[in-house]
């Protein structure tokens, strides 16, 4: 390791993890194939929507991970961040990771809603309560992103984006309670509804929650490897600056040895 | 039939290519961060490599 020297040590990863990330990545991928073989083959047409019912058994699963999994983790990461006593890079490094995953299946939620409102509306888009604030959202954590690439020191871009997701986490509950608020197009709530007695059964209702937990394990295992990019990030940032100021001060070691000789 | 087809496809797609482009960043990553441990120390100085597992000197202050 003498030919090591200076560089801090790198982020090495425990076997216990990758295990548990490779384990996570399989087990996403099953359940997504089973959700997809049950959505599309097994469960029967529906008798006011017909084969269109198949897409709720992914349109409300991405619209979960996006809004409460993602943004929400998103959220209460940042919190933790500011928070004096909680205050920690890592923190802001999981915000980074879930929002970033978070607005792939935002994007996801708000292209297979405008697919199954297509034939159902009439229209791709409407500009209804439920639409609208999961579009805001969007741009509210698009927004987030392109802050974090504004350059500047780690606990400077780290406060700053912890108050830029709180700020883009008040329109989670609008989206949420929208459809009660406003006279929207967007259906309410099938599982969680006010009375928590689902209108969906039989496989129709497993295939849904399967469709639930294969998204989220999706997000988990996209959240556990985007970390880790975060982290590698992060570990470059230092080594790498580390190994110039190094070469910088064996120059000027060497030139200093040749004016003394 | 084929708005289902078209919303799996496109959700699936997307989910697929991010995942992968994930696993490809990582790669890369892993790659640059053991060529930077690979790279050998120009000139004398004191060995300040911590042992592998230990916090690195350059996150801890970081992490705080």
């Amino acid at each position: 390791m003498s030919a090591n020297r200076g560089v801090p040590a790198p982020p090495l990863q425990s076997r216990r993890g990758r295990w548990w990330t490779r384990g996570i990545g399989i087990a996403a991928a099953v359940a997504t194939v089973c959700t997809v073989w049950l959505g599309l083959w097994v469960t029967p047409p529906d008798e006011t929507q017909g084969n269109l019912v198949r897409l709720v058994y992914i349109h409300p699963g991405v619209a979960w991970v996006a809004l409460y999994l993602a943004f929400g983790m998103a959220a209460v990461a940042s919190l933790l961040y500011l928070w004096p006593r909680t205050r920690s890079l890592v923190w802001d490094r999981l915000a980074a990771a879930a929002v970033e995953v978070g607005v792939v299946f935002n994007v996801c939620t708000l292209v297979s809603g405008s697919i199954w409102g297509k034939p159902t509306w009439g229209v791709w888009w409407a500009w209804d309560a439920r639409l609208t604030s999961t579009a805001v959202l969007l741009v509210l954590f698009l927004g987030y992103l392109a802050l974090r690439r504004v350059p500047a020191e780690p606990e400077v871009r780290a406060k700053r984006s912890a108050f830029v997701a709180l700020f883009a986490a008040v329109d989670i509950p609008i989206v949420h309670f929208s459809v009660l608020w406003w006279r929207t197009l967007h259906q309410g709530a099938t599982v969680l509804n006010a009375n928590l007695s689902p209108t969906i059964h039989g496989s129709m209702a497993w295939t849904l929650l399967l469709g639930f937990v294969a998204l989220t394990l999706v997000f988990v295992w996209m959240l556990l490897v985007r970390y880790r990019i975060g982290v590698l990030e992060d570990w470059l940032g230092t080594g790498e600056l580390d190994v110039a100021l190094r070469e910088r001060q064996a120059e000027g070691a060497a030139v200093g040895e040749e004016e003394a000789a | 039939m084929r708005y289902v087809v078209a919303g799996y496809v496109i959700v699936l797609t997307t989910l697929f290519l991010y995942g992968l482009q994930l696993v490809w960043r990582r790669r890369r990553l892993d790659r640059a961060v053991a060529r930077v441990v690979r790279a050998p120390a120009p000139g004398p100085g004191p060995a300040s490599v911590p042992a592998a597992g230990e916090p690195a000197p350059g996150l801890s202050g970081a992490d705080r």
